[in-house]
């Protein structure tokens, strides 16, 4: 047996290449939120159930060129100063759906808050969108995601089949631009 | 003080030969083998001594050889075929002597050691069974733990297991799990003996009823299993006896009303004290017992209670010690985990490279699946995903396998090779047998090692200096620049990269979340000849550095990332490793 092994014997078919999160994350979507119209936020599930936050492609967000910055203190809480502790993120902040994670402020003093959709304890925001929030409009699934959330596998798969599939999601998409 | 009365006192309370050895402090091996003819012989010499030096002092001391003579007792319970017995017929007299002062001076207690002892062998006695008590023979202070009569069965058991286990190994050591009453009684014997002899010392003299057992069992043992008895510490397989008294914990209730807060308080925790007589709690309890309170309980009246029955063997164990085989694998496949993989007890992968090692030395030592599951157990210098492949040398590896009945010959090992790598999965050129230590140092390997890899990248964006045409679709191409980028890229002064890492998300739901600093120590590119969007980084690591989250940068949870050495977007498309920097086993033995 020749022990000659390269990795170019792992060249893979070119044509169908996934990025970072559609290989490891399902992505599911949830549309106008609180019943404000295209406010869409999609969350990324990792098959661990850890969970990415972030703004749906047709949120109302990207159709607005406006300046804007990312606030993380919301109410009287900083999710800046969320710390976690050990293996069960002891100390993250606890969030149910309707929680706000941050707020987007624009220049014009217009703001939007970003719900959570979810129940979880925060693990991570993404302080990278503080300095620079050009990322959230940029590369929304990766770059550009908002938090972490971290939940039970129960409540991880009662959200996910509670919201859009990629499939569904396109489909009600379309509907609503027949509809416009 | 002096140790003939000390036996004789050991005698009177109702003591075994071998038991009045371990009151006197005797620490010799060889004294324990014949316990009896030493017993005598030491009486005799004690005894001639003191006559020979003084013998006014002790009005005691000149007793002994007065009592000591056959009787027509002694004629009757010593039958013409316990030849070896009459052999030393004067010794065992003596002993028996010794013994005599009890019978008249306790009144209960005989000595019919010889006679149970023929019964159990079937030779016929001419004293009648039922006129004597066989419980009176046995030792109030080891229940019979030390006594020949119980050995014979001791040894079929344990010639049964070792015959069945089939171990090739010259050497064994023996351990022994005695009636924990034994200690109760032990405890009574030494203060009886303080009673009397205000300078006795059980604490320095006391032989320990284990250590007596192997100086007298053990070595009968071997002889009759045919392998050489060693300590625990030298021999690797080890022979444990368990005995058992079926009044052990009947006995053992007096020291609820003797040390009643003890048991008070272990019984209220009951769910952590499943079983209230443990050697641990014993020997708790019989430190605040003296000897007032002792015989002030009805079954103590009359001092130590007679055993009902003797301590018997109810199982023997054996366990060779754990041979632990060192190597090194080389894994080919992009779907085959290290360890079988399981989510939610659902196996996600055919097959792993632990089970593909274990096969051939399950086989050899003919384990069932079970028994290999709980036998043999895998261990390494880190692990890789599935999908990455571990070329070059490969990574070190040990199996561990519990209670092994042999070493596997050189040969043996080869064939064990040859089958592992069979399948061209896994491939694994030599087995070796390491030791412990050898063990330590590939655990330790673990945190110190450095690896090497090589990854299969692609260029995602143009670069700011990228020639771009007008139409706005130039392709993507890994230019020399980028190449020469990647070469000359560093962030620090001390390593060629210092990265900081966040705990990867697909650990994330099982590891706290840290940021861990790690380094690159080298980084090399090179482009792909046909694929122009592709180009291959070699890098060499210190342990604990996740290269895939470095590569792809994880949505910039590890900073900086390629993409900033190569100043466009990039990602990962295959992981290999290509060199584990640890050498073991050591290559002497390879
Ligand atoms: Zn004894």
């Amino acid at each position: 047996m020749t022990m000659e092994f390269k990795i170019l014997d792992s060249i893979p078919d070119l044509t169908n290449l996934k990025s970072f999160t559609e290989r490891y994350f399902s992505k599911r979507y949830i549309t106008n939120v609180n019943g404000i119209k295209n406010n869409d936020i999609m969350i990324m599930f990792h098959s661990n159930r850890i969970a990415l936050l972030s703004l749906a492609p047709s949120h109302f967000f990207f159709t607005k060129a406006n300046d804007f910055k990312v606030n993380y203190s919301v109410g009287n809480v900083n999710r800046l100063r969320n710390s976690v502790k050990g293996k069960s993120k002891k100390g993250g902040q606890h969030l149910v759906p309707k929680s706000v994670v941050c707020k987007i402020e624009y220049d014009d003093g217009t703001s939007f808050d970003v719900p959570c959709c979810m129940k979880g304890t925060l693990v991570e925001v993404n302080e990278e969108l503080v300095k620079n929030p050009k990322l959230l409009k940029e590369c929304p699934d990766e770059d550009g995601y908002i938090a972490i959330i971290l939940s039970s596998i129960a409540i991880s798969e009662a959200t996910k089949s509670e919201m859009l599939t990629h499939e569904e999601y396109l489909k009600v998409l379309d509907s609503f631009e027949i509809n416009d | 003080m002096n140790d003939s009365k000390i036996i004789k006192l050991c005698k009177e309370l109702g003591c075994c030969d071998t038991c009045c050895l371990r009151y006197i402090g005797l620490k010799s091996p060889a004294a324990y083998e014949e316990a009896k003819q030493f017993l005598v012989k030491y009486v005799r010499d004690k005894t001639e001594h003191a006559n020979n030096v003084d013998p006014s002092t002790d009005q005691d001391e000149t007793n002994p050889p007065e009592e000591i003579g056959p009787t027509a007792e002694q004629d009757k319970i010593e039958p013409a075929d316990c030849a070896n017995h009459s052999k030393e017929q004067d010794q065992t007299e003596l002993a028996d002597g010794v013994n005599q002062k009890t019978e008249q001076e306790a009144g209960s207690l005989q000595n019919d050691t010889e006679k149970t002892s023929c019964d159990r062998n079937g030779a016929e006695s001419d004293e009648p069974p039922a006129k004597k008590q066989k419980t009176d023979s046995i030792c109030v202070s080891c229940i019979g733990v030390l006594q020949e009569e119980n050995w014979p069965q001791c040894y079929a058991m344990v010639k049964e297991v070792l015959d069945k286990k089939r171990y090739e190994c010259d050497t064994f050591a023996c351990a022994l799990s005695a009636p924990i009453a034994t200690m109760l009684r032990e405890r009574y014997i030494t203060l009886c003996l303080k009673e009397q002899f205000a300078d006795y010392d059980a604490d320095k003299l006391l032989t320990p009823l284990k250590e007596a057992w192997k100086w007298s069992f053990g070595a009968h043992l071997a002889a009759h299993v045919g392998i050489t008895l060693d300590s625990g510490a030298v021999s690797p397989l080890l022979v444990t006896l368990n005995l058992e008294y079926p009044d052990d914990l009947q006995e053992l209730e007096v020291l609820k009303t003797l040390s009643a807060s003890l048991f008070e308080s272990r019984s209220k925790q009951r769910q952590r004290f499943a079983v209230e007589f443990t050697r641990r709690s014993v020997e708790q309890a019989l430190r605040g017992v003296t000897l007032a309170r002792l015989r002030a309980q009805p079954a103590w009246e009359g001092g130590a209670p007679a055993p009902r029955a003797q301590a018997r063997p109810v199982s023997v164990q054996a366990a060779h010690a754990p041979l632990y085989l060192g190597g090194r694998y080389i894994k080919l496949s992009r779907t085959l985990p290290q360890t079988p993989w399981l989510v939610n007890g659902l196996r996600m992968m055919h097959s792993s490279v632990q089970e593909i090692i274990f096969g051939p030395i399950a086989r050899l030592y003919g384990m069932s699946p079970d028994e290999t599951e709980y036998r043999l157990k895998f261990m390494s210098a880190g692990r890789e995903d599935v999908d990455v492949r571990c070329l070059g040398d490969g990574r070190p590896f040990a199996v561990e396998v519990s209670d092994p009945q042999r070493t596997p010959t050189a040969d043996e090992l080869r064939r064990m090779c040859d089958e592992i790598s069979e399948g061209e999965q896994v491939i694994v050129k030599s087995l070796v047998p390491v030791s412990r230590e050898e063990l330590a140092e590939l655990k330790k390997g673990e945190e110190t090692k450095c690896k090497t890899y090589e990854a299969l990248c692609i260029k995602l964006s143009h670069t700011e200096d990228d020639e771009l045409t007008a139409n706005g679709d130039t392709a993507i191409r890994v230019t020399e620049r980028d190449i020469a980028n990647i070469n000359s890229y560093r962030n620090s002064d001390s390593s060629r990269v210092l990265l900081s890492q966040r705990t990867p998300i697909r650990v994330l739901h099982r590891r706290p979340l840290l940021t861990r600093t790690r380094r690159i120590l080298d980084l090399t590119a090179y482009p792909v000849a046909g694929h122009p969007q592709l180009f291959v980084v070699r890098l060499r690591t210190e342990a604990g550095t996740y290269v895939k989250e470095w590569a792809h940068g994880e949505a910039g949870r590890t900073r900086p990332r390629l993409q900033d050495a190569l100043r466009a977007r990039a990602d990962i498309l295959a992981l290999d490793v290509a060199s584990v920097d640890l050498p073991w086993p050591n290559t002497n033995t390879l």
